[in-house]
């Protein structure tokens, strides 16, 4: 997984490719602890997602627990295969997903 | 004596049987080559005849012999051609016996008919007895029938002399006959005997030619009694009154030849004493005396009858004036004054007292009246004995008759034997003149010679004509024998014809038909009864051959229906059968596939396998006995009975118990089934098994070659209720393979009659070794193929083949660094069998929640992942040592809470569930495992 920010003024933009797993989500957890700092909005561009498992969308709870707090999340580029995660875990009426 | 001697010459043919019967039995003698054997027993035979003809026992100037019998005993008992010898060795012995003594009269008779005899014997026993020896009556009859041909042979040969023939016949036909036809009788019981043997199969029936025999016996028997009686009678009567005929013809002559004879002598003397009486001057009493005074004239009375028939005068003076008329016999002479001239009277008793018998003649007289002149008896007799003699002594009537003369006091006048003068007494012939009538025929002895006899009374005299009764019975006794003997050469001539004829015209045609029946009851309906010698045959032949062919038509359209139910059958059959391969397309753990070639009929292989549960399969192989619809079925219930039990049972010798419990029960067929079967666990790498008298199925083990599973195997199924099967258990570790079959297989045959066998099948397989199970089954078959080419397959041709595939399986300590090592794997084999992208993410997904699970939660210190991919299906299976927890049950988690109020935990369970098609979870042998599985269309390649 790459994890690609890009900060600007308050908005932050995530970009993550790969896989979203066990394995990898805790390290993107790590990110968020120092990076959401100021942030009032979150972009989560997940382009080159392959895909997400539950680990990975605790992580993505928990990013947007912080952004409801702070300001807004919003969740970009879904591709198919992590829209189903999302459609079957509820996620789409909690996370505010924008696809182009 | 006579006959003790002939009674012990009867018995050499007997002996010399009995002898050469031992020789062949027990000595070197039975194995000679049959030409000189028949040479040997004809010369043995032969000599016996010559011996038999050589002491032969003299009898009333005949010579008894049993010269035929040794002949025939060679020909009917030890072969024809050893017959023919003996017959020619005996007729020529005798023919030249007259040199030293034996008999010129018979020569050719005996000669010929012992040469018969030989060839007699030969020729019933080659066509009458087909090469087998006769029974004892049969050999009683033909020697008896020998003989009388001999007989016959005797009659024919001197035709010239028959009495003498006749003769030699009466004396030694009977004694020979019996000798020679016991001689052969005992011979054929004496070899029956000894031999133990029937020496004609008597069947329980009796054969047609010999009912035919026994009646047409008792019809000639009787034809033929009543022909002798009849014959008997006729030439009776014939020859006796014939002889009665030529008795009384000679007496007739004998008596008209003394009639005669006096009548002439008294006629002269009557002239004389006319011409005396006509040159008288004067005619008176005294005249008369004068001239009967006169020498020459021994006459005792003349008396001179005038024209009124009164004696006027007369040397009788009481006779003057007595009336000629009054009397008959005084009469007669009455003629003489109707103008005959002379007038002889026979000698009878006088008219005036009826006592005195006299002579008379008369002769007319010159002047009227006549003179008749009278011999008293006395002067008669003087006058005429003489003559009497003369006309008898010499007459034979027939051969030995003769004539015999007496005197009114029985002296004898005249007789062959010169005892004239003598009392008849001497003749021994007795005559009661009160009883018996003139020429009527009677029997009496003469000369101590029975005869017949019949006499006559002439001018005084007896005359008695005889003859003996032998000779009058000669020619009726001649007829009789000739037609006997004939009768039964008759007899014996239809009764062979009538026996060939029957043979010929019936029995072989029966024989003909029942071999081609035979034929047809074998099965080959295309021969056809063809006997077309006549009429009935032709008609009998034709109707079982339409017969046939309509049964024929009957069979095949049975035979059309059997096939079309036998070919629904093989269907249903086969379709019981796991017939879709893979059958299993999710598991890629292990390999089976199995085939079955059935042949033409309905047959009891069958082959089974089954999935106990996700890691035990049970296959089996089995073959009922027989075949047809019966084995079918009864392999329809052993192959149910063994899928139930093995559902209920939990080990493999548990299955087959009670499988042959059950299928003993009501087992009324007696058919029964032989089977192995396995259990293989596809997780403890264990292989059970048990066989009920199965062939042993083929082995390969750690990429070794494939050997025979050596393990003694149990009794078949359905035979003995009580049988506890054996477990087998050998470890079947990924890679090993094992190979069913029928005995289909190792017996496939080819067209030199030679088996497949278990060799060429080892060869085989060993060069299939990690072949697909598919691929192992065909190079198999087409190597039974090969082998048996042409021929035609007997029996179904069934296999089973079964790998273990080595296991997709990855083994890791769960820790977070080994769940990257858990999705390589699985990711890696997914690749491999080009699982679409989407899929994989899915399964990804799916293992990353599951195996992550196990990591953080189970405490486990080994996992195991197993990935399979089926041709639709992935199937992943975690197994681990944790304690047991069952995701499965966690309740799903609330997808509509927000994002504050989420529970991650659950989460993942809920995304497997709803991505993969299934997820099981169980705990065993305290292992939790969870199998996920996810249907695919996989990607084209």
């Amino acid at each position: 997984m790459m994890i690609t920010k890009n900060l600007n003024e308050d908005e932050l933009t995530v970009k993550i490719a790969g896989r979203l797993e066990t394995v990898t989500a805790p390290k993107l957890e790590e990110e968020f602890k120092t990076c959401l700092r100021g942030v009032k909005t979150l972009i989560m561009n997940l382009e080159n997602l392959e895909y997400i498992s539950s680990a990975g969308l605790r992580v993505l709870f928990s990013a947007q627990k912080t952004m409801n707090k702070q300001g807004k999340m919003i969740v970009r580029n879904v591709n198919e295969d992590v829209m189903e995660v999302f459609e079957v875990t509820g996620s789409v009426d909690v996370l505010t997903i924008v696809n182009d | 004596m006579i006959y003790l001697k002939l009674a012990l010459t009867a018995l050499c043919p007997v002996f010399a049987t009995v002898c050469l019967y031992f020789l062949y039995q027990k000595t070197e003698l039975g194995r000679w080559k049959a030409r000189h054997k028949q040479l040997f027993y004809g010369c043995v035979f032969g000599i016996v005849s010559v011996f038999c003809s050589e002491f032969g026992t003299p009898a009333y100037g005949v010579i008894i012999n049993v010269r035929d019998a040794a002949p025939l005993c060679a020909g009917l008992i030890f072969g024809s051609p050893a017959g023919i010898l003996a017959g020619i060795i005996g007729g020529v012995e005798r023919w030249f016996a007259v040199l030293w003594g034996a008999g010129v009269y018979t020569r050719l008779a005996c000669s010929l008919s012992t040469v018969i005899a030989g060839f007699f014997g030969a020729v019933l026993r080659k066509w009458m007895f087909d090469n087998k020896k006769p029974a004892w009556y049969y050999g009683f009859a033909i020697g008896l029938v020998m003989e009388v041909l001999h007989m016959l042979m005797i009659f024919f040969t001197n035709m010239g002399d028959v009495h003498r023939a006749f003769t030699f016949v009466k004396t030694c036909s009977a004694p020979m006959m019996l000798a020679n036809a016991v001689s052969v009788m005992l011979s054929l019981m004496a070899v029956s005997f000894i031999g133990k043997e029937k020496l004609q199969v008597q069947s329980e029936y009796k054969k047609l030619s010999q009912t035919f025999s026994r009646w047409l016996l008792f019809v000639v028997i009787a034809a033929f009694s009543v022909t002798s009686i009849f014959i008997y009678l006729l030439q009776t009567s014939f020859s006796v009154s014939e002889r009665e005929a030529l008795l009384a013809l000679n007496i007739e002559d004998v008596k008209a030849d003394i009639e005669d004879a006096s009548d002439e002598n008294l006629l002269k003397l009557t002239y004389g004493v006319a011409d005396d009486i006509n040159a008288a001057m004067t005619v008176d009493n005294n005249l008369l005396l004068e001239i009967r005074e006169k020498p020459g004239n021994d006459f005792s009375e003349i008396n001179i009858i005038n024209e009124s028939g009164i004696i006027i005068y007369s040397t009788t003076n009481e006779y003057i004036g007595f009336d000629m008329s009054s009397g008959e016999q005084s009469g007669d002479f009455l003629v003489l004054l109707n103008g005959e001239q002379e007038f002889v009277q026979s000698y009878q008793p006088l008219s005036k007292d009826g006592i005195t018998y006299m002579k008379y003649a008369g002769a007319a007289l010159k002047d009227g009246g006549f003179v008749q002149v009278g011999y008293n008896a006395e002067r008669f007799r003087q006058d005429i004995d003489k003559q009497v003699i003369g006309v008898t002594r010499n007459r034979h009537i027939g051969e030995s008759g003769c004539m015999i003369v007496s005197t009114d006091d029985w002296n004898i006048v005249s007789d062959p034997y010169g005892n004239e003068g003598k009392n008849l007494k001497v003749t021994d012939i007795w005559i009661d003149t009160e009883k018996m009538q003139e020429n009527v025929r009677y029997r009496s002895s003469v000369y101590g010679e029975d005869s017949y006899l019949m006499y006559a009374v002439a001018e005084g005299y007896y005359i008695i004509a005889a003859m003996p009764v032998k000779e009058v019975l000669f020619s009726r006794d001649l007829s009789v024998y000739v037609t006997l003997f004939m009768e039964i050469l008759v007899f014996v001539i239809l009764f062979a014809m009538v026996y060939f004829l029957i043979k010929k015209l019936v029995v072989e045609n029966i024989h003909k038909i029942n071999r081609t029946l035979g034929e047809i009851t074998g099965g080959n309906l295309n021969v056809s009864v063809n006997v077309r010698t006549n009429e009935e045959f032709v008609s009998l032949s034709d109707d079982i051959n339409s017969t046939v062919m309509t049964l024929k038509g009957y069979i095949a359209e049975a035979a059309a229906r059997i096939d079309k139910e036998l070919e629904v059958a093989k269907i249903i059959q086969s379709s019981t059968l796991p017939g879709i391969f893979p059958p299993y397309p999710d598991r890629s753990d292990f390999d089976i596939f199995a085939t079955m070639d059935t042949a033409k009929e309905v047959g009891g292989d069958f082959y089974d396998f089954y999935l106990l549960d996700e890691n035990r399969l049970a296959f089996l192989i089995a073959d009922v006995s027989g075949k047809g619809i019966t084995a079918a079925m009864f392999m329809m219930k052993a192959k149910t009975l063994l899928k139930s039990y093995a559902e209920k049972e939990t080990d493999v010798a548990g299955i087959l118990t009670e499988t042959n419990r059950a299928l003993c029960e009501g087992n009324e067929a007696e058919m029964f089934v032989t089977c192995f079967m396995g259990i293989l666990n596809l997780e403890s790498y264990t292989l059970t098994f048990a066989n009920a008298g199965h062939n042993p199925p083929l082995i390969r083990q750690r990429d070794g070659a494939f050997k025979y599973l050596v393990f003694r195997p149990g009794f078949v199924l359905g035979e003995m209720e009580q049988i506890r099967y054996r477990i087998g258990e050998i470890p079947f570790a990924p890679g090993d393979e094992i190979y069913l079959y029928t005995d289909g297989v190792t017996e496939a045959t080819n067209s030199s009659i030679e088996l497949y066998g278990n060799d060429r099948l080892l060869e085989v397989l060993n060069t299939a070794c990690g072949r697909s199970a598919e691929e192992v089954c065909r190079i198999v078959k087409n190597d039974v193929d090969r082998f048996v080419g042409e021929a035609p397959q007997f029996d179904d041709i069934t296999m089973l083949h079964l790998r273990l595939l080595p296991k997709n399986r990855i083994t890791v300590i769960p820790t977070m660094e080994s769940i990257t090592r858990v999705m390589a794997f699985v990711e890696h084999t997914l690749e491999s069998f080009h699982v679409p992208g989407k899929v994989m993410v899915k399964m990804n997904i799916a293992v990353d929640e599951i195996f992550s699970n196990i990591v953080r939660y189970s405490g486990a210190g080994e996992a195991k992942v197993e990935c399979r991919v089926g041709q639709k299906e992935i199937t992943v299976i975690f197994t681990d040592d944790g304690c047991p927890y069952d995701p499965t049950g966690k309740p799903d988690p609330d997808t509509t809470a927000l994002a504050e109020e989420r529970d991650s935990g659950g989460m993942g369970i809920f995304i497997v569930k709803s991505f993969m098609d299934s997820v099981e979870y169980s705990y065993r042998d305290e292992k939790n495992i969870l199998i996920l599985k996810k249907q695919f269309v996989p990607c084209p390649k």
